[in-house]
């Protein structure tokens, strides 16, 4: 299967290749599993440039992206972090879900994204221009907002931002067909269901289905397991904790796909 | 004589048509919280709750049926209108449980895929049907089978009179072909009513509607029906009068009186003392310990007098004046509001309600899980354990001399540089009940006292405090426990102490809890506002108003560095709250009764 497959959803590839030919750092917004990090991964193809993922959490701190000392026999010496090398080498660097690190660790994208496109690093008294080729990408999930979390408003105003969410109905369709590998009919009825169970988000349930979990749903259909056991297990199980919301869920999908067993 | 036949056939028809399997019954109330998420997958309409429907009159005009069994028969009906959809409080029409339980998710799929008031609402019913057994074949087993049944049961009445056997005969074909060809209005009209159907609100107009385009008219007696038309219309809308009764009209007056009251008893209390010097941190304090109440006016004094060991409200000096946004003048209006800061005195101090012990003990347990009141301290001179970085960017400095040499690492009590206030809506809606025991402001009291809890199991800075409003003149704000307080029995005896109050001035509290936090000296401040509905207030603050000028209160607590977090129970909410703290600065918690569990873990994704 092809993994560089990308079905847009607007004009996001345009925006894209206008920001890099610009220079311009880019920032992506969009609930878990909708194809932000596809997205990137394509881009970078497309655009014949290395893509540096850096999944950010808790506990990232500034030397995790920039780099450290490490010991070997002849004594220290210094390893880049993968933002220094996209910066020395060229190349995209990604900063997934960059809402789970601490405010004070992305201070230090400042310089890099604005006009300046330098990076200092203290440690080593270097200050880096960055190569023409270098490009940084952030991206996040908007449904989880935190108080000690998250990008200053100063640095996310540098950046251009796309806002991404599940693709429409028909798209999505398309994109469970191919990753999934079932016909249109399955693809379709599992459109349906996800649109259904997302208009529940922000009161019933913890997170909305994604268009991963839709992906993995038509997979285990594929492998011939039953329609109801496949939503139910993929989709429905995740969702929530409790008995009686997935209750509901349950008779829905029961209700979507002839019973079987019965 | 006619009565007599009358009352024969009416218990023929019941005994027939409402046939029922006691033991197979399904109760709505058992179901209504599944039916509430099921109805809101399909799309229901937002506002809309689910409800018991009355017995309700059935839907024939001048019907043979109404002539021959009187006008009394009523019938429980599955309906709907525009602001909520009535269902039987129990459904028994079946020899088994799953096809009676699947009866009240026909209905309700039906309510969320109809308009409420549909033209046409017979043939809505087999259009819709017909597409929901499209999109949900599950249900085409259950509607086969459950129409099979019914015709068979329907086909057993024998009716005698000729006209109604053809009326019954056409309809039932129409259900057998998913068609209504052949089926006019008046036959509609003429036959009982149908178990897997939807009705509409039965208003006077649509009454004379669907009397207006019928076509089989002529073949009637037109006086009689002319004079049943009447009844029916004054039926209707003696009906109609009763909907508005058991809704606000008998309501306001008396809650009106009250409000009067309270705003003349306020008059008389401003006169009386001068104390506005004393709402502040400090002050507060001392009140709550009770060192000053010596010095205190003799107001107070009366009033420990007069009520001894009894829980009093104590005002904080006469209030102080804040701004309010007009939206049509697109201007402040300075100084409009009149905050009154108060406090419960002579509380009792109370320790954890059982009712609750259990949840606390359960949570803290999570919260401990967590470990998130521990942080690692680098670059100390001295510590648990060696960092490593630090070393070994230590053995790489080029001057060794010039390097701090502070290479250790500790693990220690981590100081959230967070303050957090609280501030609950106790308006009087929240008065209403969520079951018979259990009202809105219960779960609001038992929310504050384990999310207290749990805060002060993180060791968090916190405050609390309530408001309801009565006009800009009388914005109350009351104060559970300010930020200087520690958490202790005495708050907890205060929360058992809210009481519901009258209007939702939104925009005011904001501003006043903005005013406090903006004071906190930590980096990160949380405003998170519990409430279950709308800004409101009795003057012109409603609607756009209100709306428009909490937005701008939010505007500036934002502007002051502060994130403010709604959490609300009322489920039309999304729209405005939307609108008012943008898509992720809100939670709707469907089920009120979730709240106290629910507060910490909002608090948690917050702040983790
Ligand atoms: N537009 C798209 N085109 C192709 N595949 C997509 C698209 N959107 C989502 N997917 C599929 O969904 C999966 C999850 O997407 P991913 O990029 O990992 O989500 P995110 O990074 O937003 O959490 C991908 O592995 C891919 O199979
Ligand atoms: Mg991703």
């Amino acid at each position: 299967m092809d993994s560089s497959s990308y079905f847009a959803q607007a004009n996001e590839v345009e925006l894209f290749e206008a920001a890099a030919a610009m220079k311009l750092p880019i920032l992506i917004k969009g609930p878990t599993g909708c194809g932000k990090t596809r997205f990137i991964e394509f881009m970078g193809q497309k655009l014949g440039r290395k893509v540096h993922t850096v999944v950010c959490h808790d506990d990232l701190s500034a030397a995790d992206l920039i780099g450290r000392h490490l010991i070997r026999e002849e004594g220290t010496y210094w390893q880049d972090g993968p933002l220094t090398k996209a910066v020395r080498e060229g190349g995209i660097c990604y900063l997934d879900e960059v809402i789970e690190a601490r405010k004070d660790t992305t201070v230090v994208l400042h310089s890099l994204a604005d006009y300046r496109r330098v990076l200092p690093i203290d440690r080593t008294g270097e200050l880096i221009e960055a190569h023409p080729d270098f490009m940084l990408v952030v991206s996040y999930n908007p449904g989880y907002q935190n108080v000690l979390k998250g990008m200053k408003p100063s640095t996310k105003q540098r950046f251009i931002a796309l806002s991404f969410d599940y693709p429409n109905a028909e798209i999505e369709c398309q994109i469970i067909m191919k990753e999934g590998d079932v016909n249109e009919t399955v693809a379709q009825k599992l459109v349906t269901i996800a649109h259904e169970i997302r208009r529940l988000k922000e009161s019933d349930i913890q997170e909305a289905v994604s268009t991963r979990l839709l992906i993995y749903a038509a997979k285990l259909i594929s492998q011939g397991f039953n329609p109801y056991d496949a939503c139910v297990h993929s989709i429905v199980e995740s969702l929530s904790d409790e008995e009686d919301v997935l209750e509901v869920l349950r008779t829905l999908i029961k209700l979507h796909f002839l019973d079987e067993n019965n | 004589m006619e009565e007599q036949i009358g009352k024969v056939w009416d218990r023929f028809l019941k005994k027939k048509i409402n046939k029922s399997y006691d033991d197979k019954r399904v109760f709505f109330t058992d179901k209504r919280k599944a039916l509430n998420i099921f109805y809101h997958l399909l799309g229901g309409e937002k506002g809309k709750e689910l409800q018991i429907a009355d017995k309700r009159s059935i839907k024939t005009t001048r019907s043979v049926l109404e002539r021959v069994s009187g006008s009394g028969t009523t019938f429980f009906l599955a309906w709907q209108d525009d602001k909520g959809v009535y269902l039987p409080a129990s459904l028994a029409y079946f020899d088994n449980e799953k096809l009676n339980e699947m009866h009240y998710f026909w209905l309700v799929a039906l309510a969320a895929k109809m308009p409420a008031n549909a033209p046409n609402f017979a043939q809505k019913n087999l259009q819709i049907a017909h597409e929901l057994i499209q999109t949900y074949p599950g249900f085409e087993s259950f509607y086969q089978s459950a129409i099979t049944y019914l015709i068979k049961e329907r086909l057993r009445l024998s009716i005698k009179d000729p006209e109604q056997q053809r009326h019954e005969l056409a309809f039932i074909n129409s259900l057998v072909d998913r068609e209504l060809i052949n089926v006019s209005t008046y036959t509609l009209n003429n036959i009982y009513p149908f178990p897997l159907w939807l009705y509409p609100a039965q208003t006077s107009q649509q009454a004379s509607n669907s009397f207006d385009d019928d076509a089989e008219l002529e073949n009637s007696p037109q006086k009689s029906e002319k004079t049943e038309e009447l009844k029916m219309k004054k039926r209707s809308s003696q009906m109609d009068d009763e909907k508005k009764s058991d809704g606000l009209l008998i309501f306001l007056p008396d809650s009106l009186m009250s409000i009067m009251e309270q705003v003349n008893l306020d008059r008389s209390e401003d006169d009386s003392f001068d104390e506005d010097a004393l709402y502040n941190a400090e002050d507060l304090e001392e009140i709550t310990l009770g060192k000053k109440r010596a010095n205190l006016s003799a107001r107070i004094k009366m009033d420990l007098d007069f009520a001894e060991g009894a829980a009093e409200e104590y005002p904080l000096g006469k209030g102080h004046f804040i701004n309010e946004w007009d939206y049509k003048k697109q201007d402040y209006l300075e100084n409009y509001v009149c905050i009154k800061p108060i406090i419960d005195i002579n509380i009792k101090p109370i320790a954890l309600p059982k009712r609750l012990q259990k949840m606390v003990k359960k949570i803290a347990s999570e919260l401990d899980l967590m470990q998130l009141d521990r942080i690692k301290n680098n670059k100390l001179p001295y510590g648990d354990e060696i960092n490593l970085d630090t070393w070994i960017e230590y053995l790489g400095h080029q001057d060794k001399s010039l390097h701090p040499q502070k290479f250790y690492e500790s693990v220690e009590r981590k100081c959230r540089d967070l303050a957090t206030l609280i501030l609950a809506d106790v308006s009087l809606s929240t008065e209403a009940g969520i079951t018979q025991e259990i009202r809105i402001i219960d779960m609001i009291k038992d929310g504050l006292m384990v999310f207290s809890e749990s805060l002060n199991r993180l060791q968090d800075q916190f405050a609390l405090y309530t408001f309801s409003s009565l006009k800009n003149t009388n914005v109350r704000f009351q104060i559970i426990k300010n930020f200087k307080e520690g958490y202790s029995d005495l708050i907890r005896g205060r929360i058992e102490n809210i009481k519901p109050g009258y209007y939702t001035r939104l925009g005011a509290a904001i501003r006043e809890s903005s005013k406090i936090l903006d004071k906190q000296q930590t980096a990160n401040k949380l405003l998170l506002i519990i409430s279950d509905g709308k800004p409101n207030d009795v003057d012109r603050y409603d609607g756009r108003y209100g709306i428009e000028d909490t937005k701008k209160a939010i505007e500036e607590a934002k502007r002051l560095g502060i994130t403010p977090f709604c959490v609300t129970i009322d489920l039309e909410a999304k729209d405005y709250l939307a609108y008012l703290f943008g898509r992720n600065g809100y939670v709707v918690i469907r089920d009120s009764k979730k709240l106290p569990k629910v507060l910490p873990e909002i608090y948690m994704n917050l702040t983790l």
